[in-house]
């Protein structure tokens, strides 16, 4: 019997975490400030928190090193101070706006779509709809701005047990916009995701981030190293007809976010489970992603050493 | 050809099982984690070798995790979809 790659491999090879770097009275604290003062005093607030993390927390300073140090090769200490505080104010910024979202409500924010039609006309293809993004900007709100579609859409992810940073649904006890699949659920969540697809559904799954063990990754080049992402996707887009679209939500202004459609994969029918026949569709995400980080590197929030095979916290 | 023979032939073929032959295959062991071994990805594969080789879709999720049990229960599930139409 072949060995498996089911839950305890992956346990062994996630050694990265969703979780908050936040402790629960800092998130209330946040949560708080959001309900009493507003939206833009805890942006105040979030200036000069990120300034202790990145000054007297070097576990977050060296979360985002692995990234930074390649977007950004040749640095100098400063610059690289810099660098960290520039992100670390940016994912605060995108949390505190994910959090009066669920908190204020809508009216808060505002998100454009620049290529709804493109997406509707992908949907009535009938063969559901796979949205690929990544950990850039703040996908919550591209899943919350999915209502638009009319369309019932999941999204692949694992929640980090006991985590305390709530979701947008979770601040007012709204139904969620989109339904979860956990990864870790029974068959990987296999099953559910072809019946999202079957439905004429939309699926979304982070491209940048394996969820399962190594048999689900494909080594693909990014920021001029080595990286493992998913081909799930794409396996998925093969066995169902259905087509890929890349994605990526941004923060594009003070109370703005805009969808950006990066690029629409067409993956042919019937490639079977061999890694390899999915590099092609691996490497155009991958190469819309660096696209992405080109023009907006602080909003690629992906805290973990990506080119390390074994990623590390 | 007895549907459970079919589908261990099928499965050995289509999913590559390069280090086993039919014969090796417990027709009563899980698919999936211990026994067989086959992970989510070849659950994605299952479906489409299902519908490629017998016509069947599997309907929902529970007919599905039902049926992945076991090639034994896999088998069932095909025969019960076929005789029915």
């Amino acid at each position: 019997m072949r060995p498996t790659d089911g839950t305890d491999a992956r346990q062994k090879r996630k050694s990265w975490s969703a979780r908050s770097i936040g402790s629960r009275w800092q998130h209330r604290f946040f949560y708080a400030l959001i309900r009493l003062a507003g939206r833009r005093a805890a942006h105040v607030m979030v200036v000069f928190v990120a300034i202790y993390y990145v000054l007297f927390r070097p576990s977050v300073r060296n979360r985002s090193r692995p990234y930074l140090s390649r977007r950004f090769p040749g640095r100098n200490a400063l610059l690289r101070l810099w660098d960290s505080y520039r992100i670390t104010v940016e994912i605060g910024k995108v949390l505190v706006d994910r959090a009066a979202l669920g908190i204020l409500g809508p009216g808060q924010l505002t998100v454009r779509h620049s290529r709804r039609e493109d997406l509707l006309e992908r949907i009535r293809e009938g063969h559901g709809l796979i949205l690929v993004t990544a950990h850039a900007g703040c996908w919550q709100f591209a899943m919350e701005s999915l209502r638009m579609l009319e369309t019932p859409v999941s999204l692949l992810l694992h929640r980090e047990e006991g985590d305390v940073d709530l979701h947008i649904f979770e601040h007012g006890g709204d139904d969620a916009a989109f339904r979860i699949i956990d990864p870790a659920g029974p068959l990987g969540g296999a099953l559910e995701m072809l019946q999202v697809l079957k439905h004429g559904e939309v699926l979304c799954i982070m491209g940048d981030r394996a969820m399962g063990g190594d048999r689900s990754t494909i080594e693909v080049e990014f920021l001029g190293g080595r990286v493992r992402v998913p081909f799930t996707p794409y396996q998925l887009a093969s066995a169902t007809g259905a087509p890929v679209v890349v994605i990526f939500p941004y923060k594009s202004g003070p109370g703005n976010y805009s969808l950006q459609v990066a690029k629409v994969i067409r993956v042919p029918e019937g490639l079977g489970r061999a890694p390899e026949a999915y590099r092609p569709y691996a490497e155009a995400f991958i190469r819309a992603l660096e696209g992405f980080v080109e023009e907006r590197p602080y909003q690629f929030f992906n805290f973990f050493d990506m080119w390390n095979q074994e990623p590390v916290r | 050809m007895t549907t459970v023979e079919k589908l261990k032939k099928i499965l050995v073929e289509d999913l590559n099982l390069e280090e086993l032959t039919p014969g090796d295959i417990d027709e009563n062991a899980p698919l999936f984690g211990e026994g067989l071994g086959l992970d989510s990805l070849d659950a994605v594969e299952l479906i489409v070798i299902v519908k490629k080789h017998f016509g069947i879709e599997i309907q929902n999720l529970d007919e599905g995790k039902a049926a992945f049990q076991s090639v034994h229960a896999l088998a069932s599930y095909i025969e019960g979809r076929l005789s029915n139409g």
